[in-house]
């Protein structure tokens, strides 16, 4: 495991929960136009292990449409990322998956 | 002038003048006010421990707003039960983030581990939500209003100090964020 993986990281419950069938929930996280877009990359690829390229386009994703949906799966899991997420300082609802976007 | 932050053998290096370092202590004093709970822990000892607070409300100061944001869109009843089980807990985490880059502030040359450096860029963080916040900036064109203010000899009201100190504020979690991202490409 590299240097990089702190121990809230979460790289193995994000991959599973992305390729999980049944997706009921999801983390919102909400753009605004202090957090710097390098700093938001950062929080994506070190809280949730995701790839530079996947960080980057969801980061874009924020940008440029307001919001993302950054990860998805049971609705404790997401409470727990949105509680991580402002610990960041990042905005970030939890929702029911698939419905309001 | 502050030198920008270093991803190195050592972890992330920087360097700080002596009036940085009073600017920045006062300023992560101040929101580790602003977060501090006006009123003790539950007095459940159950409760306490597991940072569960009934009596919480949805913060009033628009800038504590955005440090401890709502978590459930258009939904008041579902968000204050979420503050109930968390926003303590999520204050004592910000407010450990803002203490231990105050403590590292004690030394003009700053040297951060991983996880210092995290914890840095989150009380850089905060500090610059607090700040947007008092300065209204509410969009990217505020932001770039904001941005203007480069000069530290046009700091003649609190409006145009503040926006230095934002811009100062920025450069320095920038500068952070990159070398923590050049690490992270670095430890792959």
């Amino acid at each position: 495991m590299s240097v990089s993986t702190a121990p809230e990281t979460d790289r193995d419950q994000s991959t599973h929960e992305l390729t999980s069938p049944d997706i009921p929930w999801e983390l919102i996280v909400w753009n605004d136009p202090v957090n710097l877009m390098s700093y938001v990359s950062y929080v994506f690829q070190s809280y949730f292990g995701y790839s530079e390229a996947k960080a980057a386009e969801l980061m874009m994703q924020v940008h440029t449409e307001g919001k993302s949906a950054v990860a998805h799966g049971a609705k404790e899991k997401m409470e727990a990322h949105a509680v991580a997420m402002h610990g960041f300082g990042l905005w970030a609802t939890v929702q029911k998956g698939g419905g309001r976007g | 002038m502050a030198k920008a932050f270093n991803a190195g053998r050592r972890g992330v290096t920087g360097f700080l003048e002596p009036a940085e370092r009073d600017l920045l202590r006062k300023l992560f004093a101040d929101i580790i006010t602003m977060l501090e709970p006006s009123r003790p822990a539950h007095e459940d000892p159950l409760a306490a421990l597991i940072g569960l607070d009934m009596d919480v409300t949805v913060p009033t100061d628009p800038a504590l707003l955005r440090l401890l944001p709502d978590a459930v869109k258009d939904d008041a009843e579902a968000s204050l039960e979420f503050r109930q089980l968390t926003e303590r807990s999520l204050r004592e985490t910000k407010i450990g983030a803002l203490r231990a880059a105050t403590l590292d502030l004690e030394k003009d040359k700053l040297v951060l581990d991983a996880e210092a450096a995290r914890l840095w860029s989150r009380a850089l963080n905060d500090v610059r939500l607090v700040l947007a916040q008092r300065l209204e900036i509410k969009d990217e064109d505020d932001a770039e209003r904001v941005h203007q203010v480069q000069d530290w000899g046009e700091a003649e009201d609190v409006e145009s100090y503040l926006s230095l100190v934002y811009n100062f504020v920025s450069w320095l979690q920038e500068s952070l964020v990159q070398a923590m991202l050049a690490g992270l490409k670095g430890s792959k």
